[in-house]
């Protein structure tokens, strides 16, 4: 498989994890709440969907686990940040914490154990399509499912009266207590919502991509995400387009490897960190403009100018 | 939120009565962990009795100290630029690359120059590296408005594959067996130990630093101008402030003091580079630092006391079996707590 194929079908079958989790992402920080233990919710999900994979055979089993786990975790930094006022960026990290050590504690008995996965199923006829079927039609199911959720959070956000209650609650949350609606409790489900969808970007991580669980395994996935959604101006589709973005940075590395190029593998690894430094700089400029009004205050607490 | 309308008792009343929410909060948190324990199979009296047994002999007092030296100061790494409203979560690559700049200065110098030179050197070293590291997030921050808080989470991986590129490839010890590591550092460079303990000067290091921090914050005309910043730029520009330089010294001080503490974990502790060495600790000062509010001496306090909770996670490990990790569990859960359930804001009315 050439170099540019093989990068490309990489980008869809490792973005589609952050993809999730940045379009759930996208939802909760469309009302408001910029969840960093999206890092965490991603971990629990990726062990709960491996997990109960491994113990009942069936991996849609997993994948209703790890929308669960990353849920309640999620639930957690909804009650510190909407209940208790307690800073989104610091509850963030100690929700990652949670995550952390709950995955180390639970996770040991399913290090090299071996599941019932998602496997590959090539789409018939579309797979044969010659580029466009190795990129897009021979992947798991999970992947399969991530094509149509950037067009229905998008739908969601944009063409039903729930996105709006969720945009309102994040740009002007006392116009909707003056409409009698509760921003908290709006906010609470979008939190919700965006941890399920994280839980559900790391069961593709361990049950689709790795086959495999072992601990810290989203390395970092789950913080990607977070920016993803600032780079792409909250806008589910170009958070999709970002997720891809990363994911050929992640492949980029195997496949030079492959072909035996004599860079050393950690400096191919901290190739997707940085693209999505210079990404963020490219864009960013205007970026902040496009910000839901509630996320301001906390993205740009000091705006240098 | 019941708490909102509780008379106040004066400045008194109002320390106890949070100091007491304080303990309730983190009562309920053992509690908690004591059912993931039991969840898992092991016994919660048990291992909270080994935890506490453990942690408060000599030899695990000396290790609590070793652990709390580059928790202090990457606390206050975050602490600095906190000050002025920035948000520092790269404590963690900047520990790093402190580490990595004073290896790098130790594997130059330590069989060269006598090894006092070369502890001043590597200080320098591992100052410089973390403040060039907070420096990139500052001036991607100032340039071009890319949110530190962001910038600085990314550029920790970026550390991380940095220093693991340098000890995996040109800096891998020849003579090393098993983990890639770098060459130990020569004896004489190494921070000086207290007689008959692990225990290194690195701890002095960081109880001057808390000092001079502290000093520099409530004292001089700096840390005012910070927190004017902090509390609002906009009006700090209009009185004639230079913002961007304030925000900029903050940054680089934070970074300088992270840096500092990849040092003195590696010429005090760990004595040679080695994957996963930084262990997290960037993560848990971040949370030190909010958790106290951000004022020098508390942050130093709540930074010993989250070392302790990461030393009683070994006995975890060591008595009952259960995945030293898993100690973040517990420290998540008194963070929850503290942060959630134990704070004076929410004495206030939620807004």
């Amino acid at each position: 498989m050439n170099l540019i194929l093989q990068v490309l079908a990489g980008a869809v079958r490792g973005g589609t994890s952050i993809l999730y989790a940045a379009l759930g992402e996208t939802v909760s920080q469309r009302a408001g709440v910029i969840n960093l233990g999206t890092e965490g919710c991603m971990l629990v999900g990726a062990l709960a969907g491996y997990a109960v994979s491994a113990n009942t055979g069936n991996p849609w089993a997993g994948v209703v686990a790890a929308a669960t786990a990353g849920g309640v975790l999620a639930l957690v930094h909804g009650v510190l940040v909407i209940g208790r006022r307690a800073s989104q960026l610091a509850s963030g990290l100690v929700v990652l914490f949670l995550g952390l050590g709950i995955t180390s504690l639970f996770g040991g008995a399913f290090v090299g154990r071996t599941t019932e996965s998602f496997n590959p199923v090539p789409v018939p006829v579309l797979s044969s399509v010659p580029w466009l079927g190795e990129i897009f039609f021979r992947h798991d199911a999970l992947t399969y499912l991530s094509f149509l959720a950037g067009p229905a959070i998008f739908y969601l956000l944009f063409r039903t009266r729930w996105g709006l209650l969720i945009r309102a609650a994040g740009e002007r949350s006392e116009v909707l207590s003056a409409y009698g609606h509760s921003p908290a409790r709006i906010q609470y489900a979008a939190v919700l919502a965006g941890g399920m969808l994280a839980g559900v970007g790391g069961a593709q991580l361990s049950t689709a991509y790795a086959n495999a669980w072992f601990e810290n395994m989203t390395q970092g996935r789950g913080f990607i995400a977070v920016a993803l959604v600032i780079f792409a101006a909250w806008h589910p589709l170009k958070a999709v387009g970002g997720a891809y973005l990363f994911g050929a940075a992640l492949a980029l590395s195997p496949a030079l490897q492959a072909r035996g190029l004599g860079l050393n593998q950690f400096a191919l690894d901290a190739i997707p960190y940085v693209v999505t430094i210079a990404v963020l700089v490219v864009l960013s400029r205007k970026r902040l403009d496009a910000a839901p009004e509630g996320l301001t205050r906390i993205l740009a607490m000091s705006p240098w100018k | 939120m019941s708490v909102a309308a509780a008379p106040t008792g004066g400045r008194f009343g109002t320390a106890a009565r949070g100091a007491g929410r304080i303990a309730a909060a983190s009562a309920g948190a053992v509690a908690m962990f004591g059912a993931f324990v039991v969840a898992k199979g092991a016994n919660p009296l048990v291992v909270y009795a080994d935890m506490i047994r453990s942690t408060f002999d000599v030899a695990s007092l000396g290790e609590v100290l070793i652990k709390a030296t580059p928790l202090i100061l990457a606390a206050l790494a975050v602490t600095v630029p906190a000050r002025a409203g920035l948000v520092n979560v790269g404590g963690e690559g900047q520990i790093v690359v402190g580490a990595v700049a004073a290896g790098g200065a130790a594997l130059a110098l330590d069989e060269v120059l006598p090894g006092g030179v070369t502890i001043m050197v590597m200080m320098l070293a591992g100052a410089l590296g973390g403040a060039l590291w907070a420096g990139l997030a500052g001036m991607l921050r100032q340039k071009v408005k890319v949110n530190e808080a962001i910038s600085t989470l990314l550029l920790n991986y970026v550390a991380i594959d940095l220093l693991l590129f340098l000890i995996y490839a040109p800096w891998k010890d020849p003579n090393g067996s098993g983990q890639p590591a770098t060459k130990p550092l020569a004896v004489a460079a190494r921070l000086p130990l207290f007689a008959g303990s692990r225990v290194h000067m690195g701890i002095l290091i960081a109880l001057v630093a808390t000092g001079a921090i502290w000093f520099l914050l409530t004292k001089t005309s700096w840390g005012f101008k910070l927190r004017v910043v902090g509390g609002n730029s906009e009006a700090a520009r209009r009185a004639g402030l230079p913002v961007p330089t304030l925000l900029m010294s903050a940054m680089l001080v934070g970074g300088a003091l992270a840096g500092l503490a990849g040092m003195a974990h590696f010429a005090g502790a760990e004595l040679k580079l080695r994957p996963g060495m930084t262990a997290n600790l960037g993560y848990i000062a971040f949370l030190a630092s909010w958790l106290a509010r951000h004022s020098p001496i508390k942050v130093a306090l709540a930074a010993s006391l989250l070392a302790a909770i990461a030393i009683a996670g070994d006995s975890l490990q060591l008595d009952s079996g259960l995945p030293a990790a898993s100690v973040n569990v517990l420290m998540g859960l008194v963070l929850v707590a503290v942060m959630g359930f134990g704070n004076f804001r929410t004495t206030r009315k939620a807004a």
